[in-house]
């Protein structure tokens, strides 16, 4: 394969100037009241994606802010061909209707609460998402550059594989990919904490430095609260026994996959990027919910570092797995995308590595089934932190 | 049969390598550095000299400081580096 071909990949163009990897027919349910419908209007169109998080009313401060980012990010998500939104009562859709009006893509809004009756509701949401499957049918794919996609990059099952393994080979592919123009995205603070001098060191600006900092410290503040002393007693005597001696040296098992390049900028969750380079964003640990963040920020494809296997992955964002655990290579083999275990076990280098994994996310970002999306997992979830009313 | 351990230098200015293999009794790193017998899999080992004092490097960044000189060939960990 020439250089040229590789440096692109067939994606639908967005009239906001955006790259699809994927040409999602979106059904969208804007809060739990109307989950039940949108599953039942999703059978309309057998290809379509249902996204039904459980999103709640009552939510206060941040909490309220979040989950409105995340329905902006998935609306706006440069995956989704055309989308369906379910409203519950007609002000709210009214609200949504205005918001996403200009969503620049096939749009329909459906309120519930209009309908007379739930077989009418159905009816109305069925003709509604045929006519936006019918508007999206043939789209075609057209060369894009590589550099266009923002990849958001997710570990988790981590053991001493994914040190070695998994995590350097998706930061030498970062590396290229940055080096190109392109875009990625970091998340799940808990995992800085004790990497503080890759931040000042690795940041491009000091503003940049202290805004991630501080997202830190307060994640460490939050453990302190809880009783946790993550510092304290990391690296753990077990830890130690598997040849870890430092808690940085730790730490950078996870960061290994964000290469070498400097932080340029740091999100709050689901925000979206401004400008290209390595983003941090500031999520909790838990992989559907960092995943989430990173996905409704606009990530086009997440890479996903393990050692045991990790079940999660992202509904709108198809995910490739990356795995360098021999056992876990064997075992799951239906589920992973890059067998990454040849580094022990194979004289594999991490350039070899990292140009099979660029060959997978081309083919992925081309239309190729990641696992993930082969099993169809993965969830939206938005994190809370306050009480509901 | 394997007569030297596999290893991986995780970034190009690291001055330790990880063994990759349980092969603790060789006494020859595949690249044909010599090495101290008995580091376990997944531990450091100096691949150049690293005087007292000096960081050691892994990843490409500084994971800690050398607490005594390390020959090239020694296993680092807790009780050479903090």
């Amino acid at each position: 394969m020439h250089a040229s071909d590789q440096d692109t990949f067939p994606g639908f163009r967005r009239s906001d100037g955006s790259v699809g990897v994927r040409n999602h027919l979106l059904v969208l349910s804007t809060v739990a009241l109307t989950n039940r419908l949108a599953e039942l209007v999703s059978r309309a169109a057998p290809g379509c994606l249902l996204i039904a998080p459980d999103f709640m009313r009552g939510l206060r401060g941040h909490d309220q802010l979040i989950q409105d980012r995340v329905l902006d990010g998935l609306v706006s998500h440069p995956n989704v061909g055309a989308v369906l939104v379910l409203a519950h009562d007609a002000a709210t859709g009214n609200a949504l209707r205005e918001r996403y009006r200009n969503a620049g893509r096939p749009f329909d809004l459906l309120v519930f609460m209009d309908a007379h009756g739930m077989a009418d509701a159905v009816e109305k949401g069925r003709a509604a998402l045929v006519r936006l499957a019918k508007a999206i049918e043939g789209a075609p794919r057209t060369p894009a550059p590589l550099s266009s996609l923002v990849v958001a990059l997710e570990c988790g099952g981590s053991d001493a594989s994914s040190a070695l393994c998994a995590n350097p080979v998706i930061g030498r592919f970062v590396d290229r990919h940055l080096a190109g123009g392109g875009t990625a995205i970091v998340s799940e603070t808990a995992e800085f904490i004790g990497a503080e001098p890759i931040i000042r060191s690795r940041s491009a600006t000091r503003f940049v430095t202290e805004q991630i900092l501080e997202r830190i410290s307060r994640t460490e503040k939050m453990m302190q609260e809880d009783g946790e002393d993550y510092r304290g007693i990391n690296p753990t005597p077990e830890n130690i026994a598997a040849g870890l001696t430092t808690l940085i040296e730790k730490s950078m098992g996870a960061i290994a996959k964000t290469g070498h390049a400097l932080f340029n900028g740091c999100l709050n969750f689901a925000e979206p990027p401004q400008g290209k380079g390595l983003h941090f964003m500031d999520t909790p640990f838990f992989s559907p919910v960092s995943m989430t963040g990173m996905a409704c920020a606009g990530a086009h494809l997440v890479l996903f570092g393990m050692g045991v296997f990790n079940p999660s992955g992202n509904p709108l964002a198809p995910t490739i797995k990356v795995c360098g655990n021999p056992e876990t290579v064997r075992r799951w083999a239906d589920s992973l995308d890059l067998d990454a275990s040849g580094i022990l076990t194979a004289d594999k280098t991490l350039d070899e590595m990292a140009d099979r994994l660029r060959d997978v996310v081309v083919q992925v970002a081309g239309g190729s089934q990641s696992r993930a999306e082969d099993w169809r997992e993965g969830q939206i979830i938005a994190p809370r932190s306050l009480p509901a009313l | 049969m394997n007569t030297a351990r596999k290893f991986i230098r995780l970034a190009d200015r690291d001055n330790v390598a990880t063994l990759l293999d349980d092969l603790a009794h060789l006494e020859r790193l595949t690249d044909g550095m010599a090495l101290r017998p008995g580091i376990p899999f997944g531990h450091k080992v100096a691949v150049a000299d690293i005087a007292a004092g000096k960081p050691v490097l892994k990843y490409g960044v500084v994971i800690g400081h050398a607490t005594q000189d390390i020959p090239a060939g020694e296993h680092v960990h807790v009780h050479n580096c903090t």
